[in-house]
């Protein structure tokens, strides 16, 4: 009894006293316009971000805005947005990645328009395919802040110089694999389509033409599989049912020599082992195009129903500039979108990032159209059955197109 | 018995009064907000009429002064405009305004203005999004709204935009403000209040003819009530009808005297009308589609314009029914003493009440709320496209249940001959869910019973031991189990496969048949489902008194025959109870299905529940996923009174 109740006025005293250091300081600072920044980044990522903020709100004093931000939790984030902004009570502005945009700007009064306010300077200072994830119809909605892209990631005890082309790869990874001792020359999670997208788009295939018409059926797409199937069968350097904690531990345990997967896959990577990161190789298969792989960019939004857009923009504009780029890429182990950051002498030399800036010329922003939605289930139902034999890449395929434009129909009654 | 309380005559007179007012008196806002309404939609056409001409209009001259000029000269012949503003995509200028405000250094053309005093964002953005769904109308065969109106802030009209088209290219924007002039016909009170006082009158008269009885004096209430909301219906439409006719010959002269200003204002800026203008086409809806009730030389179709308004027609006669119920409803309640007695009920167990309040507060808000929502949204095509919209817009009848239950299309003949079955069908879903409710609650029951006869032997060692090590599985939060048995199922490096391997078979991919997925599924659950049983069992054998045993084998019975005559119907009252139980739990075990199969291959071993989770929230369809709730409730609400009905026969005997 007697500790709960010190607890409890330790408690209110935490909880008057920076209030109180608050209130003392409140009148020397003019009215300020206050805007909430909702996130969904943690751990290194959140620190350089609120780093990021804590420097524009110093900048920012004199024009009266401050910037709070808030993180809410990655999983729930597109739903409480859906759900938050429209109704006028979301934030003024939010960062996420480009997939949810189309949804969000079909639905209405969620996502802001910008391309008022931008002149070509502040467009030039972006790689252009990530200002293009944020164009929908002709319309920018939101400015990149970090793109993630998938690259090829290798174990530099087993690999000295990486694979420049397909076939180097599969002749590299085929004297790495020994499938009876668990070790594989490559591992990657091929039946997942996120992954499976960079063999597609890399034989020019992909999910929508250019009238937002679904086209998983084209035959771009089919040969993209006929090659995955090759090197899970014929090649045997690829191991059976790669689910990522699968793929991880194998390349902890130097099991696994080479990986495809993105800048999420650094973390998980175990302290002792020394890794390199290069393109992913050029595929002799498609006449030496490189691989594609899908990029996604978190953008930064500003909210449509927000009272403060001047200010909100003002903010939008700076954090995605060099400075504020050049922290979050250091600091945070981000990969800035804007092309400035990379011409900062110590980012230039970290290989890592270096890498990634690389890769992202060749990606391909995943689309943002909210038909994408409807993709991803019959697609990865398609890879499934691909992958465990149970249907022919070209049926596979031809019955996933059929099951999206059904549920596209679904959705588009009226 | 007459002494006391009212006499029925009160009792109606009132009850008439008060249904009759309810009744009329929601009627007449009806009617009045439907009158506004159809001014307002008179407005609203005439509107786009002018819009309509005045882009035909633009769209016919050059960029530039002639542009402008024709502008100045369409404000001129309409006095109505407040302004017209032209704006056009390349380089974001405004190309054209008549805008007092858009004079001296805000004269027209310019660009548009970012300046903080004047900040012209709201009107660019709506180009684009213009721009935007002409496309997306071309490109999806959509029809959706390609006109923007907007009310003025001040409350004296409305603002329409439109798209401004070249050669089948959107180019810019035309936007008119236009005052709103016509008030809307109201409907007139003393018709209001001669309808609600005249059947109290003829009640009056009535009940002295029929004397003071209940019953005959009910009917007649009913009776008068049914006749007088439905005149006033009838009265409602013919005059709802007038004033859409009326609009219509209002929308017919617009367009007229639109045609020849533009043919005049052409003609004044030598521009040949070519192709000839058409002012029928331009009485449209929002999306831009001819409303088709003008003919080409600008008479009203009368045919056609009465047809515009067969939804009125029909809703209002919903309308009227539904007031009928509510008035003869209310008309009863007070007539037949109901009101009283609900008074009486809720004065006498005041406290009771009170007491109960937080609880049905908490439960409304927290259940029935939640549930009713659910339901609601059951009817509409709520999906990601429409979260904007209001569920009235968007509501969609039965529609989402006849997909779900009328798709028989559960396995057909491919072009090979062999069978594909689809797996997203309902009933294949509902049978797989069936076989495995059934199967796991088997092996939970089995397992546990023999489990428990097994610990229940007395002269068993370690007996302590054994039963903490056999409830662990329940005590492990079940998505870890989850996870391990996936892990313990992977095809080259799961512990099954290995030691399939180590006796020298071959390692078996056991996601990739419907059948292998299930037993891993099955066997997850299986695992996680026998300690329950066998705590309950363990506990009921307990409490069987041993010189039941005694008797039995004194009389010389067999084990078996102890077994099924005294254990098995002895632990029946604990065992039934949670069969019931964990049949419902396994119809809705999402966790294993969605962690340890997740569906594979193709769908095959989703659940109900699974399944529902994934057209929510995979596919985005909230409205079919909520009917698919819906029917999941349906059944097991079918299984619960079923079953409560068997376990009341079980315990009769």
């Amino acid at each position: 009894m007697k500790r709960s109740l010190t607890s409890i006025l330790g408690l209110a005293a935490a909880l008057v006293f920076p209030a109180s250091a608050a209130l003392a300081q409140a009148p020397a600072a003019p009215a300020a316009k206050e805007v909430i920044v909702w996130h969904a980044y943690r751990a290194e990522e959140k620190t350089a971000f609120e780093k990021v903020v804590a420097e524009y709100n110093k900048a920012a004093a004199g024009k009266g805005i401050k910037v709070t931000t808030l993180a809410v939790p990655y999983d729930a984030f597109a739903d409480k947005i859906s759900a938050a902004v429209p109704r006028g009570k979301g934030p003024d502005i939010f960062i996420y990645a480009q997939d949810r945009l189309g949804g969000w700007i079909a639905a209405g009064n969620t996502v802001e328009p910008i391309d008022f306010y931008l002149d070509k300077a502040t467009k030039d200072r972006y790689i252009p395919t990530t200002l293009e994830a944020m164009t929908y119809r002709k319309q920018i909605f939101g400015l990149p802040l970090n793109y993630k892209v998938i690259t090829l990631i290798y174990n530099k005890k087993l690999v000295t110089a990486p694979p420049k082309t397909s076939k180097e790869l599969v002749k590299l990874a085929k004297s790495l694999t020994n499938k009876s001792a668990g070790r594989f020359g490559l591992a990657y999670a091929y039946s997942d389509f996120y992954y499976h997208a960079c063999l597609m788009n890399g034989f020019g295939g992909g999910v929508f033409d250019a009238e937002f018409k679904p086209t998983l059926n084209r035959k771009e797409n089919v040969k993209s599989l006929d090659l995955l199937l090759k090197w899970i069968d014929k090649e045997e350097i690829l191991p059976a049912e790669p689910s990522s904690a699968l793929i991880t531990s194998l390349f902890n345990e130097g099991k696994a020599a080479m990986v495809f997967s993105g800048p999420w896959f650094l973390g998980e990577i175990a302290k002792g082992v020394d890794y390199g990161l290069a393109m992913l190789p050029t595929l002799n298969e498609a006449d030496d195009k490189p691989m594609r792989p899908w990029m996604t960019v978190e953008g930064v939004y500003v909210a449509a129903p927000s009272k403060n857009k001047e200010a909100a923009f003002d903010f939008v504009k700076y954090v995605t500039d060099k400075p504020a780029g050049v922290i979050m890429a250091l600091e945070g182990r981000q990969t800035p979108a804007n092309k400035f950051v990379y011409e900062d002498s110590k980012v230039g030399a970290d290989s890592i990032l270096k890498a990634f800036r690389q890769q992202v010329d060749v990606a391909i922003p995943m689309p943002n159209l909210p038909e994408m939605t409807m993709v991803w289930s019959p697609a990865t139902t398609a890879m499934n059955s691909i992958v465990k034999k149970s249907a022919k890449p070209k049926a596979a395929m031809a019955q996933a197109q059929q099951s999206v434009e059904k549920d596209i129909a679904g959705l588009r009654k009226k | 018995m007459e002494s006391g309380s009212p006499s029925h005559r009160l009792r109606f007179g009132i009850g008439i009064g008060a249904g009759a007012a309810v009744a009329i008196l929601l009627g007449h806002f009806l009617l009045g907000g439907a009158l506004s309404n159809l001014a307002e939609q008179r407005e609203t056409r005439q509107g786009i009429v002018t819009l309509r001409a005045l882009s035909d209009l633009v769209s016919r001259t050059a960029d530039g002064d002639g542009l402008r000029k024709a502008v100045t000269e369409f404000q001129k012949a309409y006095p109505e405009l407040k302004s017209i503003r032209v704006v056009l995509l390349e380089g974001a200028s405004l190309e054209a305004s008549t805008d007092p405000a858009d004079t001296g250094e805000w004269a027209a053309p310019r660009q548009l203005s970012r300046d903080e005093k004047k900040n012209e964002k709201p009107v660019f953005d709506l180009m684009q999004k213009i721009r935007g769904t002409v496309e997306a109308n071309r490109e999806e065969k959509t029809a959706k709204e390609e006109l923007e109106i907007g009310r003025l802030a001040d409350g004296s009209g409305f603002s329409l935009a439109g798209p401004l088209e070249k050669n089948g290219e959107v180019t810019g924007l035309v936007e008119i403000k236009r005052s709103s002039a016509a008030a809307a016909t109201r409907p007139g009170w003393i018709t209001t209040l001669l309808y609600i006082a005249v059947p109290i009158l003829l009640l009056v008269g009535l009940s002295f003819g029929v004397g003071n009885k209940q019953i005959p004096l009910a009917i007649c209430a009913a009776v008068l009530l049914i006749g007088t909301i439905w005149g006033y219906g009838v009265q409602s439409r013919s005059k709802i009808n007038r004033e859409g006719l009326a609009a219509s010959d209002a929308v017919a002269s617009t367009a007229k005297t639109g045609g020849e200003r533009v043919q005049s204002i052409l003609q004044g800026l030598g521009i040949q009308a070519e192709p000839a203008l058409n002012p029928a086409s331009w009485d449209s809806d929002l999306a831009r589609r001819p409303r088709a009730v003008l003919t080409p030389d600008l008479k009203v179709d009368p045919a056609k314009a009465m047809s515009a308004f067969a939804g009125v027609g029909t809703a209002v006669t919903r309308a009227t029914i539904l007031l009928i119920i509510l008035g003869v409803a209310i008309a009863l309640f007070f007539g037949m003493g109901w009101a009283e007695l609900f008074a009486r009920t809720l004065r006498v167990h005041r406290t009771a009440y009170y007491y109960v309040t937080p609880a049905m507060v908490g439960m409304i808000i927290l259940v029935f709320f939640p549930f009713a929502y659910g339901i609601t949204l059951s009817f509409t095509d709520y999906n990601i496209y429409t979260t904007g919209k209001p569920l009235t817009e968007i509501f969609n009848g039965f529609q989402n249940y006849v997909e779900i239950l009328t798709d028989f299309q559960i396995a057909k003949r491919s072009a090979d001959g062999s069978w594909a079955f689809n797996y997203y069908n309902f009933y294949w879903t509902f049978f797989f869910t069936i076989v495995w409710t059934i199967s796991n609650v088997t092996i939970g029951v089995t397992l546990g019973l023999i489990l428990a006869l097994v610990l229940n032997t007395k002269t068993l060692a370690l007996k302590p031991i054994y039963r903490v090590l056999l409830v662990l599985p329940w005590a492990v939060p079940n998505y870890i189990t989850a996870l391990v048995w996936r892990g313990m199922f992977h095809q080259q490096y799961g512990v099954v496969n290995q030691a399939i391997q180590m006796f020298g078979g071959s390692p078996v991919s056991w996601s990739d048949t419907p059948f292998t997925s299930f037993l891993t599924a099955l066997a997850t659950n299986g695992w996680l489902s026998f300690p329950f049983m066998m705590v309950v069992s363990l506990g009921a054998l307990q409490s069987i008194p041993a010189d039941l045993y005694e008797a039995a084998r004194v009389d010389g019975a067999t084990r078996w025959q102890q077994f099924t005559s005294i254990t098995l119907p002895s632990l029946k009252p604990a065992l039934v109870p949670a069969i019931i139980l964990s049949v419902v739990w396994t119809f809705n075990m999402f966790n294993i299905i969605y962690l340890v199969t997740a569906g594979q291959p193709a769908g095959s071993t989703e659940i109900l529940i699974t399944q529902a989770y994934k057209f929510a929230f995979e596919k985005y369809r909230y409205g079919y996923a909520a009917a698919y709730s819906t029917v999941i409730f349906g059944i097991l609400l079918v299984y619960g009174v079923f079953q409560n009905r068997i376990t009341k026969a079980s315990e009769g005997i």
